[in-house]
């Protein structure tokens, strides 16, 4: 069954982008993570230009993230200091990420730009993965009651001015160090349409020292704003939201995530990351042989302006 | 929400008047130098006319329709195929050109680059049509023996005439252009082939012609020629409306017009959704 996509301007399969939607939520079930960092180069794949894929994923990631925060915030597992900290870098990096977007996209060169950046992310992500899963899974065998190591060190970041006290993540830092992270991040999201869990995630835990318990709740919060924020600003400057392409992948995305959670929970932990390792490792040899694969045509077609 | 309601009304304006105004009169008034005098014909046809009484100067009859006054992209196109025919008086042979809003087209080319290819040149051009097709009797070549030329173009005489911006040495503009009407063909918008008119009982004609889901927006002129002798003797012009219906042309006016009210729209949709899908989720 094909439907219009009205701003992406094409007809596509109904069930290809469900499927989609339900597969990156299958994986946000599973890992706690967005899973957009997988649906986008797969929306790419599937013929949805590069900058229609990037933004309507930004819309989708606005659902995953309210969806997971209800559950976290019924917790208490938000550090709301720490969220609006996070926000504050994150609000300022997505905003100059959608300008630049823009710039991007006016050259000409915003496809090669997400092609670039998801295969350096995909590719290193999905190496450490594997990596830590491969060492996990030896040492269990080897040790099955291995101890764990320290909760954080402290190094230079720990030297920087403007200090607050965190007090949910029991932690007394520089603000600079979480307003820098959400920068990134924020730019991240914009140009890739990526929630950014899967960096901000092990950011806070590494970096910053954040006890586990807090990093999802505070992450989605974070995530969720700064999403809302991409889509705004791609939606009134790039026209780039596609609503009845976003509605679809969520939908897929709300059937697809509680599966993906009861799954996480019958599978071992490291049998699913070294699963998952895998699957976006073959995402990013994709994209990068597409990248150095000559094409079929060296030309193609920038934004169609109408003369006034 | 007025903005929505502003645009709903719109929307269903033109909706109600492009009909009437695509069923208009049969021969069409002289478009500029275009449909400038028509040789044989010493006066304008006079609309009110019916059409079967034979006209009493030299203009040949010459009446076409289209199976639907207009191409709407509704949530399930997929592109499709409009017939247009229609009734002339003998001899001649028929030349359709569909011609589509002409827009400013901006060519990008790729280049090895430290072994990734990417976009390192380009070059717009202004007034390319949308959408170039031809459809004829007979082949084309022995109906323009003569002097038809000039009038009816081929798309690769067509898109000579279409203005380079910027300074661009001969050569490399000829590629840029050949590589313009590589990616519309892919796209299936310069057809290749010059599509069949079939002729039935020596004055009446059809032919489908086709448009790809990729179609964009504007007023599209479908062009109807009678040729005698490889001379135009009478030319119809009809405009098709090409446009998105119903909630995809709504969503795509919103986002248009209002791009931070439909971002706002699209973030609580995302957010309505997300909550409600989560909380019921869970329950089951």
């Amino acid at each position: 069954m094909e439907i219009y996509l009205p701003i992406a301007e094409q007809s596509m399969n109904v069930f290809i982008l469900l499927g989609l939607g339900g597969a990156a939520g299958l994986l946000s079930g599973m890992f706690g993570v967005g899973g957009g960092f997988l649906a986008t180069p797969l929306l790419i794949f599937v013929g949805i230009p590069p900058a229609v894929a990037v933004a309507s994923q930004a819309n989708q990631v606005v659902s995953n993230s309210i969806s997971s925060l209800q559950v976290h915030w019924r917790r208490g597992n938000v550090d709301l200091r720490m969220g609006l900290v996070l926000l504050l870098g994150g609000m300022i990096g997505s905003s100059a990420g959608v300008s630049l977007f823009t710039y991007l996209k006016n050259i000409g060169q915003i496809d090669f730009v997400i092609a670039v950046l998801y295969v350096v992310m995909l590719s290193t992500i999905g190496v450490l993965m594997l990596f830590e899963s491969a060492r996990t899974y030896i040492r269990r065998r080897r040790n099955p009651e291995a101890p764990r190591g320290k909760l954080h060190t402290h190094y230079l970041v720990h030297r920087l001015p403007l200090k607050l006290r965190f007090y949910k993540s029991k932690l007394y830092i520089s603000a600079l160090l979480p307003i820098g992270i959400g920068f990134a991040i924020g730019v991240l999201s914009a140009i890739l349409g990526v929630g950014g869990g899967f960096v901000l995630v092990p950011a806070m835990i590494y970096i910053l020292g954040m006890p586990t318990a807090v990093v999802i709740g505070t992450s989605n919060f974070q995530i969720l704003f700064v999403a809302a924020n991409v889509t705004f600003l791609q939606a009134a400057t790039n026209n780039t939201v596609d609503v009845v392409l976003a509605l679809l992948l969520i939908l897929g995305g709300v059937v697809g995530a509680p599966i993906g959670s009861r799954l996480a929970a019958k599978l071992p932990g490291v049998v699913l990351r070294g699963l998952m390792s895998v699957l976006i490792l073959v995402v990013a040899v994709e994209l990068l042989t597409e990248l150095l694969r000559t094409p079929s045509s060296l030309y193609s077609l920038g934004t169609r302006q109408v003369l006034p | 929400m007025r903005g929505w309601d502003a645009i709903a009304v719109l929307l269903m304006g033109i909706v109600l008047a492009t009909p009437l105004a695509a069923q208009g009169p049969r021969i069409e008034p002289p478009a500029g130098g275009i449909f400038g005098p028509l040789p044989g014909s010493g006066q304008p046809a006079d609309p009110s006319m019916p059409p079967s009484v034979p006209n009493r100067f030299e203009t040949p009859e010459l009446i076409v329709d289209l199976s639907r006054p207009r191409l709407s992209i509704t949530s399930a196109f997929q592109g499709e195929s409009i017939l247009l025919f229609g009734m002339f008086d003998p001899p001649g042979e028929i030349v359709v050109v569909v011609i589509g809003p002409p827009a400013r087209e901006t060519v990008l080319r790729k280049q090895r680059v430290l072994g990734l290819w990417l976009n390192t040149g380009r070059q717009a051009f202004d007034d390319v049509p949308a959408y170039y097709s031809i459809a004829a009797s007979q082949p084309l070549q022995r109906l323009l023996a003569r002097s038809a030329g000039g009038e009816i173009l081929s798309l690769e005489d067509r898109l000579q005439s279409v203005q380079s911006v910027g300074q661009r040495e001969h050569e490399d503009l000829t590629r840029f252009r050949l590589g313009l009407v590589e990616v519309k063909r892919r796209e299936g918008l310069y057809p290749a082939a010059i599509g069949q008119v079939t002729i039935q009982a020596n004055r009446l004609f059809r032919v489908e012609l086709p448009f790809p889901s990729r179609l964009p927006e504007g007023t599209y002129e479908v062009r109807t020629y009678l040729l005698r002798e490889g001379r135009i003797v009478a030319a119809v012009s009809r405009p098709l409306p090409v446009g998105k219906v119903g909630f995809s042309a709504q969503l795509a006016g919103w986002a248009d017009n209002d791009g931070p009210l439909y971002g706002l729209g699209a973030i609580f949709m995302a957010l309505l959704v997300g909550w409600a899908g989560g909380a019921v989720m869970r329950r089951i």
